[in-house]
């Protein structure tokens, strides 16, 4: 499956977590698991609940250990099974996880501007950009709002531009719009690709929705049924840009909606 | 007294809110009169009325004695608060860092958080006299368990969600500590402050019981001694104002700091 262009490539991973107490083996959550993402793609990752999406996403960013299995990135091997992890590779990797994960004491503002605090770049240039995403999702005046007096889709949005503020050239996302109203997720997914038009950044992205899963990229991959593995791969030919308030509409999505839905059976 | 109202964990009609000043006043004058009464029914000698012992409160302050005594029994409470509050609050941030540390060390822990404190007063005087030192240990023995579990609590209760992104966004360890888990954990630490305070000043009193030459555990002591009872109660009140001037300062620099807060979660008192 590799490719020049790769901005990715995961190979031969697999997982499980030690085993409880009384429990001699735990089971394979992501058993041989292997794929890439080209530069600048959109690649949306489907799988049946429980089949170890965020698993996956855990390990890529670094924030959980594999059993084994690598990564390549700019033609460096990175050992995912090592004991010493590296979250975020260096903020080369971004993550936005299925909370929100809004820091509760700091204002919207400073929540957004945290990773480029934390990195030292927050300065005039930093900040004027973050102003520019701060109007793109619709978030202005509420800068100085506390996490909880934001409706959830604001939390959601916030969460999504805290990460695409410091620029990494790869996001991971944990199906982010999975708890907010069918409405505000509309809104989100069209805003993020708003946002995707906007940076063409290389994003992976897990749901287990199907619908978004094909609205949403420009490549579907399919897991099994836990343990994990990529049993099919389906590139998108929906045209850009989507109008994603009726994208069960657009030409082609039809029957690659009744595709998957039967590869995930 | 407006923001006791404002942060009732139950909503109050604002039109039945206007009562609680009121209600306080009587409630405080009740007491005033169960305590004269007792005063009547018990002898004033055995139990001196509010009026004589505030009218002796009166005096000491005219004569500079209590500002002298106060002074000398907040100062012990405050450094012995600082050595061991501060003490206590870093403990948990460093064993965070080392789970087989904390794990190691937690029955030594709770081994000298069961040995009585008061115990070990005379220890103390045999050690460090019967100075002001003696007693700034004691406090600190007293207050450090206190500040060591609250702090131990906000640390265990960090979200690691919140841990993993920081780490993800770029986050060093210390930047870590720095961002996440001492916001976490500040609420706790006003917590164990509420607690270690109050105990701070008391035990402060207690040490001056046992040997002491100034403070108002001092003058307490000398008055029971002198049979004056009117003394004894007088110094009790004095000590009882301090610990709630106190707790003001303590309840404003906490709404201040925790103003994220959704809801005021506290008990004011």
């Amino acid at each position: 499956m590799s490719s020049p262009a790769a901005a990715l490539e995961v190979r031969r991973l697999s997982k499980r977590f030690p085993p409880r107490p009384g429990q001699s083996e735990s089971p394979w959550v992501l058993s041989d698991l292997s794929f890439c993402v080209g530069d600048s793609e959109f690649l949306t990752i489907v799988g049946p609940s429980g089949s170890g999406k965020t698993t996956l996403l855990n390990i890529l960013s670094q924030v959980d250990g594999a059993s084994g299995g690598e990564m390549l990135f700019r033609g460096e091997s990175i050992n995912l099974a090592s004991a010493a992890l590296n979250p975020g590779l260096n903020c080369h990797i971004g993550y936005v996880t299925q909370d929100d994960n809004l820091l509760p004491w700091q204002t919207l503002i400073d929540n957004v501007t945290f990773p480029l605090k934390l990195q030292g770049r927050l300065n005039q240039e930093s900040m004027a950009r973050m102003q520019g995403l701060l109007k793109a999702v619709n978030l202005i005046g509420f800068d100085h709002y506390y996490p909880h007096e934001l409706s959830g889709g604001m939390r959601k949005r916030a969460s999504l531009i805290r990460t695409l503020a410091y620029d990494p050239p790869i996001i991971l996302m944990d199906e982010p719009f999975g708890a907010v109203d069918a409405q505000t997720r509309t809104q989100l997914q069209q805003d993020l690709l708003r946002l995707w038009n906007l940076g063409r950044k290389t994003i992976v992205f897990v749901t287990h929705d199907i619908g978004e899963a094909i609205a949403l990229g420009d490549r579907v991959l399919v897991l099994s049924r836990s343990p994990a593995r990529v049993i099919y791969e389906h590139h998108v030919a929906i045209p850009r840009p989507r109008d994603l308030s009726n994208f069960y509409k657009l030409e082609g999505f039809g029957d690659m909606y009744e595709t998957v839905r039967k590869e995930l059976l | 007294m407006s923001a006791v109202a404002e942060s009732l964990p139950f909503p109050v009609p604002r039109s039945r809110r206007r009562w609680i000043p009121y209600g306080r006043i009587g409630v405080a004058l009740a007491c005033f009169a169960l305590w004269q009464f007792g005063s009547y029914w018990m002898g004033k000698e055995w139990l001196p009325g509010p009026v004589a012992t505030f009218a002796r409160i009166w005096d000491l302050a005219l004569s500079a004695q209590l500002f002298r005594d106060s002074l000398v029994t907040f100062s012990e409470a405050a450094a012995g608060m600082i050595l061991g509050g501060v003490g206590g609050a870093a403990l948990p941030f460093l064993l965070r860092l080392s789970p087989r540390l904390l794990k190691a060390s937690e029955p030594f822990l709770s081994a000298a958080f069961g040995v009585p404190k008061l115990a070990l007063a005379p220890l103390f005087i045999l050690w460090l006299g019967i100075g002001i030192m003696t007693k700034i240990v004691f406090v600190a023995s007293i207050v450090f368990f206190l500040m060591f579990y609250n702090g131990m609590a906000g640390i265990l209760s960090v979200d690691p969600r919140l841990v993993a992104m920081a780490r993800v966004a770029g986050a060093s360890q210390w930047q870590v500590t720095r961002h996440i888990v001492w916001n976490t954990t500040v609420p706790f630490l006003f917590a164990g402050l509420k607690i270690a305070l109050p105990r701070a000043i008391s035990g402060a009193v207690v040490g001056e019981f046992i040997a002491a030459d100034s403070g108002l555990g001092w003058y307490i002591n000398n008055s029971r001694s002198l049979n004056d009872t009117v003394g004894v109660l007088a110094g009790v009140i004095v000590v009882t104002i301090l610990v709630i001037v106190v707790n003001a300062v303590l309840q404003r620099s906490q709404a201040r700091s925790l103003a994220w807060r959704p809801v005021s979660r506290d008990m004011v008192v």
